[in-house]
């Protein structure tokens, strides 16, 4: 048979092959047989030596066309089969979506804590800071320099704990001591203006204690954000505004505040203020008893006693205080219906928030 | 206090919308906490008379009734009460009434007899807390008439929430005038009518003649008046005297009790009457002394129980013994009863701290002591007790002895305040009349004059309102009755400032974010504690200090203040182990408590604690879960470390003697520099058992003051490596006892400057292979220099003198 003859069977059987080619392995199989060091269109190139010399440009010239119609054909099939086997790998590599994702867990942010926050960035952003004091204070600070001196009658408002006193100081009252667990964080207040210039505008988070048998709605260990702002001409309207904002950023644009006139010894004018139930807007429901609104803090106009206790000139200086309850906010923000569940520590609890 | 409407009315005009009042008392300072409509509720129910009163032929306590009802036949009514008895006039609740309760009144058989009806006792009507027997009317209420006319129609009574410095509204009157300001309406009082009226009472010898008061300490008692009412016959009080003082929340008992329970809701004066035959000495004359009592004096009180004094309390006595409890209680001895024909009254201010203190020492609260510590007037002391004289004599049919006994010292005077309108109009943020302002001061009992100051008004506030001594006193007032609504609603101006947290707060929210992060759930529990927990939690007391106990806890579980947060932690975890949750990571940041002898204020600490069971989450479909052990708790401590960039940290074995409540072998200290922070273990499988817990429990508390001293606020920046490294792995076979710690030391110190990094990559013990209480650590160590590229020579030479020091140093071999 001629060369020429050889070159076009090989050629037409190599193309063959290709095209049978079921996958990429088989594709190399079939290249190394034809275009591989021992492969037959090799072995042809290699021979050309021995072709007769006035045959060999025209064996050369037909040589080079089988080698590159067998290299366009394998580098096409290449890509076809490349593409099919990419197409099966991924649909191979499908999942369900749905299936659940693989994360490490990430702890919870207890809920009183939370709100804690929450407030502290409202306040914080209305340029107050952040101070905390003693949860086993002396009467002193609890009461005294608050303006509720030994015996006076504003002490039954809270029931107290009281704590055994170490230093030998005997009480004029069975039961009672000069030393016990704060009732209100105000004491931060009298830290705060003993130990700073007004202008003071602070916030004061923390703990504090009444005795209250713990029950869905009492817990003798509780939370109390305390504010405080001492300066240069603040009014009763600066306290009205001011907790307006804070009832706002908390409980939403369309909340209203309403002050009623009440009584604490540390401030005078007192008052306690509702915000406007945001189930029934003000109507009257279930939720708020029929009021529509709802109890949220206690505030007034720092007195004047407490001003001077902290030597402070009420002549020069006006400012306002108020206490927020946390645990109050938990019941009306998040419906939580026992207040002792924020201290038993269920996990089912805890990782809601 | 309760405040009948019908009463208040007699006095002010009342609003005829009783919703719309309560608002407004509500916003002016008096908070409405009960609306109670006396008389609708009454359907049914009406003034019978028994007729015949049989016992019961099945029960020893069980009366059969004939009771007469206005109706053709008479009632047939079973009742147990002990003081039915025939014509006695009852209120009988018919077939088909309800009582407050909703309890329906049904035709029935009691023990085989039948009722058609029910004799009630005032406590079943919702009318006062008397349950003793059925309630007995006076004996010319008529037959037939429903109860709800019998006792004048119908009542709104408001529950008032009178605030601690209001004394004048724990009397109607002083309500009257608050009421009275809230509208801008005119009051009336009725003392000085009531007082004229004692005149046409009066009969026999001068009472000076009879009763002498000796007051050993104006500061305890600045006024006692003594008067006596001769010739009355003790009987129940009229209804219109019942009714007022059932409807503001007492028991009708007698006339006499009836009349100083009414002019003490009437005026807010307490009131005792004695009976005078029994302080009576033989020459027929009453000396009375108001005196400390004596440390260990012993007193029976009204209400049968023993007190014994103290010399901080005061007593009203006769020179043989006490007669009375100065401002709080009567003596059971010298009371009023059904004999007494001759009354001593006693009409008295007394200290408010003594009067506090007595109260609060003795526990015992009573209508008295509520207002004689909140502020009694004893301006008008000697007018009241003429009121009340005048009116227990007409009720009683007695007559009053001329004259008074009325010893006092110098009576409170009148304060003089200022009030300068624009300083007011300027702190308020509101521009209030001054019309207004001296209307309001005026309603309130204020004298109000002009000076030669347009802006400043002299104000003289009155007596009752103990309340009023300051300039801002007055503020408050004109404040709350202007309406605190009306205030424009502002924001404080100034210069601007910032807020920020504390360096503190930070670093607790450093921590706070950082024990999130790795997985734990933050908690809270009761700073309070049992005092045996840490003994079953077996934790060394030696460092701790004493505990902070409570004078007066709520219970023994919650008696003294903790000293650890893990107790309360662990309770949680007990928690919720027994409701089905055994995967726990929970913490806590909050104070500890530490007494010491001496010292009047506890140490506080701030500590973070946390406790870990179970595992991190259940198994799932592509993550496995491997119960926690101790290294999950040191890798928690170990992250803490690293946000606060506390330098170095160590974690040093603990051994059993020194933390017996931590599993020996799986507990360390936690340590920065020489600084100890806290420890991480996990707890020692007796102390979980006495916390009911199933463990292993993985536990560390750290002290937060502690870690805010060792942190730095920022690491410092070292340069990225740019020249490529060599990675080498190593195992060494060393003995059990040889740490990690100390391979890691004895490799860095022998790498030199070369060895960038070590990282224990396995750990293998196999006794064929590896040999008897050895292990092999296989660490990857990393060559690198700052400043080139190491050649293979160099890394050759470094690797070969580190294998060779640690093998000397540490005995170990190279395993293969």
């Amino acid at each position: 048979m001629a060369l020429a003859d050889e070159l076009c069977a090989l050629q037409a059987e190599t193309l063959a092959g290709i095209e049978a080619a079921a996958d990429t392995a088989a594709l190399d199989q079939v290249r190394i047989s034809v275009l591989g060091k021992s492969g037959s269109l090799t072995a042809y190139l290699r021979n050309m030596g021995q072709v007769p010399k006035e045959q060999r440009a025209e064996v050369g010239k037909t040589l080079n066309e089988v080698r590159q119609a067998i290299e366009q054909a394998l580098e096409a099939r290449k890509n076809t089969l490349a593409t099919a086997e990419l197409e099966a790998a991924i649909d191979a590599a499908a999942v369900d979506v749905t299936l659940p994702g693989r994360s490490q867990q990430m702890g919870t942010r207890h809920l009183i804590n939370r709100i804690t926050d929450e407030i502290s960035e409202v306040f914080l952003g209305l340029g107050y800071s952040v101070a905390t004091g003693p949860e086993v204070e002396t009467d002193y600070y609890n009461f005294e320099a608050l303006n509720a001196p030994a015996d006076h009658p504003s002490r039954s408002m809270q029931d107290t704990f009281y704590v055994h006193d170490l230093s030998g100081d005997a009480s004029t009252v069975r039961g009672e001591s000069d030393v016990l667990l704060r009732t209100q964080t105000s004491g931060v207040q009298v830290h705060a203006m003993e130990d700073q210039e007004p202008p003071i505008y602070v916030i004061a988070p923390g703990k504090v204690y009444r005795r209250d048998v713990a029950d869905p709605s009492h817990l003798p260990q509780f939370t109390q954000i305390e504010g405080l702002v001492v300066d240069k001409g603040i009014t009763f309207g600066d306290l009205k505004g001011t907790l307006d904002f804070f009832c706002k950023q908390m409980f939403g644009p369309d909340r209203k505040t309403r002050f009623r006139a009440h009584y604490f010894p540390f401030t005078e004018p007192s008052a306690e203020v509702d915000v406007s139930c945001g189930i029934c807007h003000g109507e009257g429901c279930r939720f708020c008893k029929g009021t529509g609104w709802l109890e949220i803090l206690g505030c007034g106009m720092v007195d004047s006693n407490v001003l001077r206790y902290s030597g402070i000139d009420p002549e020069v200086y006006s400012g306002f205080a108020f206490g927020v309850g946390v645990e109050r906010v938990a019941c009306l923000k998040y419906n939580v219906p026992d207040l002792r569940m924020l201290l038993e520590g269920d996990m089912r609890f805890l990782r809601q928030f | 206090m309760k405040v009948s409407l019908n009463w208040l009315s007699e006095y002010v005009e009342v609003p005829n919308d009783v919703k719309a009042f309560c608002d407004k008392l509500d916003l002016t300072g008096t908070g409405v906490e009960g609306v109670e409509t006396l008389g609708e509720a009454f359907e049914n129910i009406v003034v019978g008379e028994v007729v015949s009163c049989d016992d019961h032929p099945d029960s020893d306590h069980l009366h059969v009734l004939s009771v007469n009802v206005g109706e053709d036949e008479p009632l047939q009514i079973v009742c147990g009460a002990p003081n039915a008895a025939a014509d006695k006039k009852v209120v009988v609740a018919k077939i088909g009434a309800v009582l407050p309760g909703d309890f329906s009144i049904k035709k029935s058989k009691l023990r085989g007899v039948t009722s058609c009806g029910m004799c009630c006792s005032e406590r079943e009507l919702g009318l006062s807390g008397n349950h003793e027997g059925i309630w007995i009317l006076p004996e010319d209420a008529p037959v037939g008439m429903p109860l709800s006319h019998y006792i004048s129609n119908t009542d709104t009574v408001l529950d008032l929430e009178i605030t601690p410095n209001r004394p004048d509204c724990l009397s109607m009157v002083g309500m009257a005038r608050e009421v009275g300001a809230m509208y801008q309406h005119d009051y009336t009082s009725p003392l000085v009518k009531m007082a004229e009226r004692m005149a046409e009472f009066e009969q026999g010898a001068d009472v000076s003649d009879l009763v002498s008061v000796d007051v050993v300490d104006f500061d305890r008692c600045p006024r006692y008046t003594a008067r006596v009412v001769d010739n009355v016959k003790i009987g129940p009080s009229p209804a219109w005297l019942a009714e007022r003082v059932t409807a503001a929340g007492a028991r009708s008992i007698n006339n006499v009790v009836d009349v100083t329970n009414y002019i003490m809701f009437l005026f807010g004066q307490p009131l005792h009457a004695f009976d005078y035959d029994k302080l009576m000495e033989k020459d027929g004359r009453v000396r009375i002394v108001v005196r400390p009592a004596q440390d260990g004096e012993e007193f029976t009180t009204l209400d049968g129980e023993e007190r014994v004094l103290t010399s901080d309390m005061t007593v009203i006595a006769t020179p043989e013994r006490a007669i009375a409890l100065a401002g709080v209680m009567g003596g059971l001895e010298t009371e009023v009863t059904d004999e007494t024909t001759s009354v001593l009254l006693e009409a008295a201010a007394f200290s408010r701290a003594h009067t506090s203190r007595t109260s609060r020492n003795l526990g015992l609260i009573s209508e008295s002591s509520m207002r004689y510590e909140r502020g009694v007037d004893d301006v008008p002391v000697e007018l009241i007790s003429q009121a009340a004289c005048a009116l227990l004599a007409e009720v009683s049919g007695g007559t009053v002895r001329p004259g008074v006994v009325d010893v006092h010292d110098a009576l409170t005077m009148p304060i003089d305040l200022e009030f300068r309108i624009d300083r007011f109009c300027a702190m308020m943020g509101a521009d209030i009349p001054k019309d207004f302002i001296v209307d309001i001061l005026k309603r309130l009992g204020c004298e109000v004059a002009s000076t030669q100051d347009s802006n400043v008004l002299a104000v003289v506030a009155p007596t009752f309102r103990p309340d009023l001594e300051r300039e801002i006193d007055l503020y408050e007032e004109v404040l709350r009755l202007w309406g605190m609504d009306r205030v424009e609603a502002t924001l404080p101006g100034g210069r601007g400032r910032f807020g920020v947290r504390s360096a503190e707060e930070h670093a607790l929210e450093k921590i706070n974010a950082t024990l999130r992060a790795s997985g734990l759930n933050e908690t809270m529990t009761y700073s309070f504690a049992e005092p045996t927990e840490l003994d079953h939690l077996r934790m060394n007391k030696d460092d701790l200090g004493q505990a902070v106990e409570l004078l007066n806890p709520l219970n023994a579980e919650q008696s003294v203040m903790r000293q650890s947060i893990i107790p309360g932690l662990l309770r949680s975890v007990a928690y919720n182990q027994s409701r089905g949750v055994s995967n726990i990571q929970l913490y806590e940041t909050g104070k500890v408590f530490f007494a010491h002898e001496g010292k009047k204020k506890p140490k506080e600490r701030m500590r973070v604690a946390g406790v870990m069971a179970g595992a991190m989450t259940d198994p799932g479909w592509n993550v496995e879960s491997a119960q926690f052990d101790f290294f999950d708790g040191k890798g928690v401590v170990e992250n803490i470390a690293r946000e606060l960039a506390l330098p170095k940290v160590r974690f040093k074995a603990l051994e059993a003697n020194e933390a017996p409540h931590l599993q020996p072998g799986r507990a360390a200290q936690v340590l920065s520099g020489g600084t100890v922070l806290g420890w991480v273990g996990e707890l020692h499988p007796l102390s979980v058992r006495n916390f009911d817990i199933q463990g292993p429990v993985v536990a560390f508390e750290l002290d937060f003051d502690a870690l805010g001293k060792a942190l730095r606020p920022a690491r410092d920046y070292k340069d990225v490596p740019v020249f490529p490294a060599v990675a080498i792995d190593v195992a060494f076979v060393v003995d059990e006892g040889i740490s990690h710690e100390k391979l890691v030391q004895c490799m860095s110190s022998a790498g030199g400057k070369l060895l960038d990094d070590v990282q224990l990559f396995d750990v293998y013990r196999d006794e064929e292979r590896v040999g008897k209480n050895k292990k092999s650590m296989a660490y990857a160590l990393t060559y690198r220099a700052p400043d080139r590229t190491l050649t293979g020579e160099e890394v050759d030479k470094t690797h070969e003198r580190l294998v060779k020091k640690v093998c000397a140093a540490l005995g170990a071999e190279v395993r293969g």
